[in-house]
């Protein structure tokens, strides 16, 4: 029975999920979905992600967790940041495996659509090493999983909106309890002409239109799965381009010409075998990057592609009744070729992860440690501990404790980019501290209440950051160090009552986040906040749905943001409300479900990044027709 | 729960007023009249965070972000230089593609010339005229300053970047991987001949005799040696060149005092030359202490005294360091981030950027 990690079908407990209702189980790797003890760890369900199917998974993450997205507006570069640290100190998975861009060592998520994502797990500091290839801050795992039954469902929905936005999704997935077959392809185009209020070009605000926005996706995953009573085989293929015109920012001039064109094909072979209590994974994934930047005023053509071959094979064992041991192998190869480079670039990484996980009674530890070699030179090993304690035999009721210590390797570009990449940069890393509550109570039939409290720490050294050199340009170095400290809570109520159901979420998140290090010459620096960190975030997201109907309200703070390093200018905070209504029809076999948005619904002025203006009240009409044979 | 509702409400209607989404930690501070000298803040690419201040010989104190305070809203996307003709200052901006045009004595905006491409350094060739060079196209910018209206261009089929005017001549420095430096008949506005030099010359000064020093810094990847040339603005001709010594050598900013004798430029410091020196000067005359990355520098055409721009981590707010003419530190002032060129109040000359 170890086989298969079984869960209720998440879409079941959707009010206007895309997903079938079905009562089937979804199966999935377990070294995915198993959770060490003692560490944090969220997931966001198929029933959210149905709701942004025709949007990107950093307008889902930006309304649902803490994760504060730093957007370049509709269509432009959209980067996480986990609780006060880098985008490239965040690492993105694809059913875990690393697809961060080599060059660039982070993910741009405004080019993975919701709809093509059936599960997004985050690993919240520690928790990430239990991938083997952990970040800093956390890992996004991104899944794409089967459903094992005999059904056939077509899906198809087209969103038009604002802006000229519109875009199409369809899904076919078929098969039986043996063998599954499932093609997601989409499409995205949008002009991005919206109106905003400029108040730095001249002494009084002026209306203008944003132009030079224009964005045009494509993309596809085809998934194949077999199994039989004792292994599961795989093979995955994503493909996605992204052709966009970038916007410029309020204070230069829109004829500049930029464009930026992404690319990337994935593929992913996996084979699990179940024998004896041992879980045993293979995994070989090859990926393309591209990535093309064009600047026709400053006559930049910047051609940049990566190759990565990734394989990796795990193994889990019983030790004992209690315990299970886990060891990781993970050998990535990665090849750059850019004309920003003096020739082609590779790196060899050998990562082996061992780690042991004890849950007894109410106690649970978990022991991990993980060793690199980097191009033949072994690096200084990492280490996670946990431990978590259940309060009591009969609630959930759980505190939970670990301690970290993670690194990063340099990004490519940080090593090898022309001019001012520095070969000899040592790994950053970080020593992570976390504390959580975790509780989850049935008050009542009806009623559901969850809730969480975390405290962490993040004491990050030898950060790479890009600085003036002994010549007239820029290099990369080793030269800072940041603290980030913070809090956040969580509070749910789930209800349901005969044909009503209503949840209700709020969370609050505080971060603290301020460089230490050997920049204080000028002014004392330690202690202000890092530039772009929301000291403040809070999120509120009421649901309810009455036999086919069902509406949403989704609400959002950020706090103010600093743009200079002394903290002497800031972004004003901002309150975005969106609203969601909707009504589904069940026919015989299939459904129609009619889906009206409207975003930032007070039609508020604001900006993620300095001088680039995001879009005020906009309108969304979906519709989604779905057969299920 | 009415109540509830209504304060609700009123919270959201207040969420939703428009204002200004950058804001910043202003201070009441009175900008100084008489004479001193405006620095331009460059900010960071992008940021939009540049900015003007000016030191007050009268006050012995620095304003800081007199633009903003001005007028409510940021100057633009990295400002590289600033001029002052008349009662009017003008301001470049090389990524907003615009030149500013402020009151010198409030900085209160009196206009704005846009359309520029990457514009980097101005230069008045009469009282309605003046030149503009750029970072990116193969064209200088002719602006007619009566109606603040760019009037033509002037194709040099190649980049610009320093300007100086001699007599009915402006000399034009093709900066970046060029060698060159461009002759314009400024009557005419017509390339009237071109000068090799260096690689990259990267800025020019005027002597007392009205000889044309242009220091080419050999280019960003230091595979050339740094050249310091002097052009007779007659003929045309160089008349000579002195090389650095090593590849490795990095200089930039050349400027020279009131008197026209003596050159000053950044390498590794500061360091001063006698324009009838036969060699360049083994060692630096101001040296940066750890922590100090000298950025530009200005000298005082009355005294001498000599302004260091320390642009620190090019991300914290820089400074502004005042030197006596000997080279005795009299005073460090907080600037704004990347602290740049310099224009003074003192003795205005419109020969050279």
């Amino acid at each position: 029975m170890a086989i298969f990690f079984s869960l209720p079908l998440r879409g079941q407990l959707s009010i206007e999920s895309d997903t079938v209702k079905i009562n089937e189980v979804v199966i999935s790797r377990n070294k995915v979905n198993s959770e060490p003890a003692g560490y944090k760890k969220a997931i966001i369900d198929s029933s959210v992600l149905a709701r942004y199917s025709n949007r990107n998974i950093s307008d889902m993450l930006s309304e649902h967790t803490d994760i504060f997205i730093k957007s370049y507006g509709m269509g432009g570069t959209a980067t996480p940041s986990f609780r006060g640290t880098d985008a490239n100190q965040t690492l993105v998975t694809w059913n875990g495996i690393n697809i961060n861009n080599p060059m660039l060592g982070q993910s741009d998520l405004s080019l993975f659509p919701a709809g093509l994502i059936d599960n997004v797990q985050i690993y919240f500091g520690g928790a990430s090493m239990s991938l083997s290839d952990g970040g800093i801050a956390g890992t996004i795992n991104l899944e794409t999983l089967p459903v094992w039954n005999r059904k056939t469902l077509i899906s198809a929905n087209t969103e038009t909106g604002s802006f000229g936005q519109y875009s199409g999704l369809i899904k076919v997935k078929t098969g039986n309890y043996k063998f599954q077959t499932i093609t997601k392809a989409y499409f995205q185009n949008a002009e991005n002409n919206f109106r905003y209020l400029n108040t730095v070009m001249a002494s009084e605000p002026v209306w203008q239109t944003r132009t030079n926005s224009q964005v045009s996706q494509r993309g596809f995953i085809q998934e194949l799965y077999l199994r039989n009573s004792n292994n599961v085989a795989s093979a995955r293929v994503w493909y996605q381009s992204a052709d966009r015109n970038l916007p410029s920012s309020l204070l230069t001039p829109p004829n500049s010409g930029e464009k930026q064109f992404d690319e990337s094909f994935r593929t992913l072979l996996n084979y699990d075998i179940v024998k004896g209590g041992n879980n045993i994974t293979f995994t070989g994934a090859w990926m393309l990057n591209r990535l093309n930047y064009y600047n026709r005023l400053a006559s930049i053509d910047s051609r940049n592609l990566s190759e990565i071959l990734t394989l990796k094979a795990s193994l889990e064992n019983p030790v004992g009744e209690y315990s299970k041991l886990k060891i990781v192998l993970d050998e990535q190869s990665s090849v750059i070729k850019s004309n920003n480079y003096n020739q082609n670039k590779t790196r060899n990484t050998a990562t082996i992860t061992a780690s042991i996980d004890r849950k007894r009674d109410r106690f649970g530890t978990t022991i991990l440690i993980r060793e690199i070699l980097d191009n033949n030179t072994l690096l200084v090993p990492d280490f996670s501990a946990g431990m978590q304690f259940r309060l009591t035999d009969d609630l959930e009721y759980y505190l939970k404790a670990n301690i970290s210590r993670n690194s990063k390797i340099p990004t490519m570009n940080d090593m090898y980019w022309v001019p001012g990449g520095n070969p000899e940069l040592k790994n950053e890393y970080a020593y992570i501290y976390e504390l959580v509550y975790e509780m989850n109570q049935k008050i009542s039939d009806r009623l559901n209440i969850k809730y969480d409290l975390s405290v962490f720490r993040y004491n990050i050294k030898d950060m790479i950051e890009w600085h003036p050199g002994e010549y007239s340009y820029w290099t990369a170095d080793n030269i800072e160090n940041v603290n980030s400290t913070g809090c956040e809570s969580s509070v749910s109520l789930d209800y349901a009552h005969n044909n009503l159901k209503a949840s209700m979420k709020a969370d609050y998140s505080l971060t603290r986040a301020v460089q230490e290090g050997a920049k204080m010459e000028n002014v004392n620096l330690a202690g202000e906040q890092i530039m772009y960190i929301p000291e403040n975030q809070a999120k509120g997201l009421f649901r309810i749905g009455f036999k086919n109907l069902y509406s949403s309200w989704a609400a959002n703070f950020t706090g103010k943001r600093f743009i200079t390093v002394d903290n002497s200018k800031y972004l004003q905070s901002y309150f975005i409300n969106n609203f969601s209504t909707g009504i589904k029809f069940n026919l015989k076999s299939s459904s129609i479900d009619m889906n009206f948005n409207i975003d930032n619904l007070f039609n508020i002025n604001y900006q993620s990044i300095a001088y680039y203006p995001l879009p005020g009240r906009s309108y969304f009409l979906k519709i989604l027709f779905q057969i299920v044979k | 729960m009415k109540n509830l509702i209504k304060t609700f409400i009123l919270l959201l209607l207040v969420a939703s007023c428009t204002k200004s989404p950058v804001d910043q930690n202003s201070q009441n501070l009175t900008y100084s009249f008489g004479g001193g000298v405006f620095l331009v803040n460059e900010g960071n690419f992008r940021a939009g965070n540049g900015s003007v201040s000016f030191y007050s010989y009268d006050s012995s104190k620095i304003y800081n972000d007199l633009f903003y305070k001005a007028n409510g809203r940021p100057l633009g996307d990295v400002p590289n230089s600033i001029a002052i003709k008349g009662d009017k200052a003008y301001i470049v901006v090389n990524n907003s593609g615009k030149i500013e045009i402020a009151d010198q004595a409030t900085l209160e905006s009196k206009g704005t010339i846009t359309g520029l491409n990457s514009p980097r350094n101005i230069s008045f060739i009469n009282d309605y005229k003046a030149y503009v060079s750029s970072l990116y196209s193969d064209s200088v910018a002719i602006l007619n300053l009566s109606d603040n209206s760019i009037s033509g261009y002037i194709n040099l089929r190649r980049s610009s970047e320093s300007i100086a005017v001699a007599g009915n001549k402006a000399f034009i420095s093709y900066w970046t991987e060029g060698k060159e430096i461009m002759v314009i008949n400024t009557l005419n506005d017509k390339v009237v001949d071109s000068i090799e030099v260096g690689i990259e010359p990267e800025s020019m000064a005027f002597d007392k005799y009205g000889m044309l020093w242009v220091l080419c810094n050999g280019g960003w990847a230091r595979q050339n040696f740094a050249e310091l040339v002097e052009i007779n603005t007659v003929t045309n001709k160089v008349e000579k060149t002195i090389e650095f010594p090593t590849k490795e050598a990095s200089p930039t900013c050349l400027k020279t005092d009131g008197a026209g004798q003596t050159l000053y430029y950044i390498d590794n410091g500061v360091r001063q030359m006698d324009i009838a020196a036969t060699g360049l000067p083994n060692a630096a005359f101001i040296i940066p202490e750890t922590g100090q990355y000298f950025y530009k520098i200005g000298i005082n055409p009355a005294n001498s005294d000599i302004l260091v721009t320390d642009a620190v981590d090019f991300v914290q707010q820089g400074n502004l360091l005042l030197y006596s003419s000997d080279g005795k530190l009299i005073s460090k002032m907080q600037a704004g981030i990347i602290p740049g060129s310099m224009f003074f109040k003192i003795k205005i000359t419109s020969s050279t950027n």
